[in-house]
């Protein structure tokens, strides 16, 4: 999966990034507009901003998935064509086949590199366990919790080693303590073999918890990035714990200072429009 | 409710209409019998009457001829259902091109092929195989088509994300979805094969249930008729059967539906 690495070069870089959806009355929405933001290869980087600002949508551009209207996607230094190879992608919505066992799904994500289906089983077998699912490796989807399935989602991606993780607000419709043991489950993954991660979500103490750089994006319409947060917390951290460390708080406060207008100014719109 | 009292009280219901059936047609009641045996023979020669059918061979034959063409009607039509569904999902053009063809194929009445296809494939099975094949083919082609489109997107974003060419994608993405699709018609599918085949026999044939009932039926033997329809429907419970245990081997990653337990 190691492709050829420019010394140096950022693992994901927008450059100039300006996206518009054409609505069905066939005006133009523009979503997100003058974005620059640059991921090192290795590093944890978390993008909050209020709901419907356009984070999906970033990753989604970054993913391949989605054709900028203007500006470039560059991949360790070349220029992203088509989808993104070195990328893996949790989506926020459920993507597991639901036709396949945990098992299965975790197992046929090695089949686009050819690897046999003993060998891939095998493997697959070994992350459900890293996981924490080793005991439900022949439940289908429907049959485990939400939290459970996005384990699944999880192990489905990193099996396959791509050097760059996207993933969009992962953890959202999970309770509180499940998203706690997702968050350091996360970080234990990372830590063993980093990758540039890009991570969305709309929790702020989340994005503070987890990432080396916290950037904050404003409400949309043309939405941009209006702050780059360093988090300069020592590393290994525990999600539960590092919440009570008053550098965390002091952190907090100046993010949210920037973020709150953002999210009312999003919430008065959502109540202003029809 | 208890399956065993449900179960019970679901008899009494037919125990009851039997009941009734045999005192109105047997008994007389004021001088004379309600219900002419002529018209509607009793329960008892029916019974009989089916008895000595299944002793005899003749019975079995006919079966036998029935669900041959019920098989290859489901068979034929299906493969057809499929292979144009997918074509059409995939090829939006082909889609647009042929949609009033395919509704108003749809709209016609399949009985007045009946003749037809008996003109062109003979009064042997072929004939019927084809009148449940135009009926199979667009419950099943309806089916896959809607399923290959409604493919979640985020399920088809996260497989194209991992990597998957459109081989792997048809067979781990487009395939399972279209199959559940069909299989939640595959009850409907399995009954117009039926249909088909049986309503095939009746308009012009040598063999076959609907044979037999048609033929029971130009001579007014009611009882021959009953016999008939009995046999029919016992057939059709069968073969519904079959098709809820294969459903239920195929579509186990589906949730199961809730159902009212009491
Ligand atoms: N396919 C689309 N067509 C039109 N508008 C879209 C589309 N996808 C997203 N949008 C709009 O773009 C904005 C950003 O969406 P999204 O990236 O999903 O936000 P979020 O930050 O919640 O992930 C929203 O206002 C949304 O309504
Ligand atoms: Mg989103």
């Amino acid at each position: 999966m190691t492709g050829s690495r420019d010394a140096g070069a950022p693992a994901v870089e927008l450059a100039g990034i300006a996206i518009a959806f054409t609505l069905s009355d066939r005006s133009t929405y523009r979503a997100v507009q003058g974005i620059d933001l640059q991921v090192a290869a290795g590093e944890f980087v978390a993008i909050v901003g209020p709901t419907g600002c356009g984070k999906s949508t970033l990753l989604n551009a970054s993913a391949g998935l989605l054709q900028p209207s203007a500006g470039t996607v560059r991949i360790f230094g070349t220029p992203l064509a088509g989808l993104n190879r070195r990328a893996g992608y949790l989506f926020q919505q459920d993507a597991l086949m639901p036709w396949k066992t945990a098992l299965d799904n975790v197992a046929v994500a090695l089949e686009p590199a050819g690897i046999g289906r003993g060998e891939a089983r095998a493997r697959a077998l070994e992350w459900l366990g890293r996981v924490g699912l080793k005991g439900f490796a022949d439940r289908y989807p429907h049959m485990l919790s939400g939290g459970q399935r996005k384990r699944v989602a999880l192990a489905q991606i990193l099996i396959r080693d791509p050097e760059i993780l996207l993933m969009d607000e992962p953890f959202g419709p999970l309770d509180a303590q499940t998203r706690q043991i997702m968050g350091n489950l996360l970080l234990d993954l990372w830590a063993a073999d980093r990758k540039a991660v890009l991570f969305v979500t709309h929790d702020l103490e989340e994005a503070i918890a987890l990432a080396d750089r916290v950037i904050v994006m404003s409400a949309g319409p043309a939405a941009g990035l209006i702050g780059d947060h360093p988090v300069p917390l020592a590393r290994p951290r525990d999600i539960a714990e590092i919440r009570l460390d008053p550098e965390f708080h002091a952190i907090h406060r100046t993010i949210w200072g920037s973020l709150r207008a953002e999210v009312q100014r999003a919430y008065a719109q959502g109540e202003a429009a029809p | 409710m208890n399956r065993a009292v449900l179960l019970a009280l679901q008899l009494l219901v037919a125990l009851a209409f039997l009941l009734l059936w045999h005192v109105l047609t047997t008994v007389p009641i004021g001088g004379r019998k309600l219900l002419d045996p002529f018209f509607f023979s009793t329960p008892l020669d029916v019974l009989a009457r089916t008895w000595k059918d299944l002793a005899g061979g003749e019975l079995w034959r006919h079966l036998g001829i029935t669900l041959l063409e019920t098989v290859l009607a489901f068979a034929t039509g299906a493969t057809g259902g499929i292979l144009l569904g997918f074509a059409f999902a995939r090829r939006a053009l082909l889609a647009a091109v042929f949609d009033p063809y395919v509704k108003a194929a749809n709209a016609l009445p399949r009985v007045v092929l009946a003749p037809i296809f008996a003109l062109w494939f003979g009064l042997g099975i072929w004939s019927k195989v084809a009148l449940g094949f135009t009926l199979v083919f667009f419950i099943v082609f309806f089916n896959v088509y809607q399923g290959v489109r409604e493919v979640s997107p985020t399920v088809l974003a996260n497989a194209r994300m991992l990597g998957m060419n459109e081989r792997q994608l048809m067979r781990h993405v487009y395939w399972p979805a279209a199959l559940t699709w069909m299989f939640s018609s595959l009850h409907t599918s399995v009954g117009f094969a039926l249909v088909g085949a049986v309503v095939g026999e009746y308009l012009g044939s040598a063999g076959g249930l609907g044979y037999k009932i048609q033929q029971a039926e130009s001579v007014f033997d009611v009882t021959g008729v009953f016999s008939g329809m009995l046999v029919l429907t016992v057939f059709v419970i069968l073969l519904d059967a079959v098709v809820t245990a294969i459903e239920k081997r195929l579509l186990v990653w589906r949730p199961a539906p809730a159902t009212a337990t009491s």
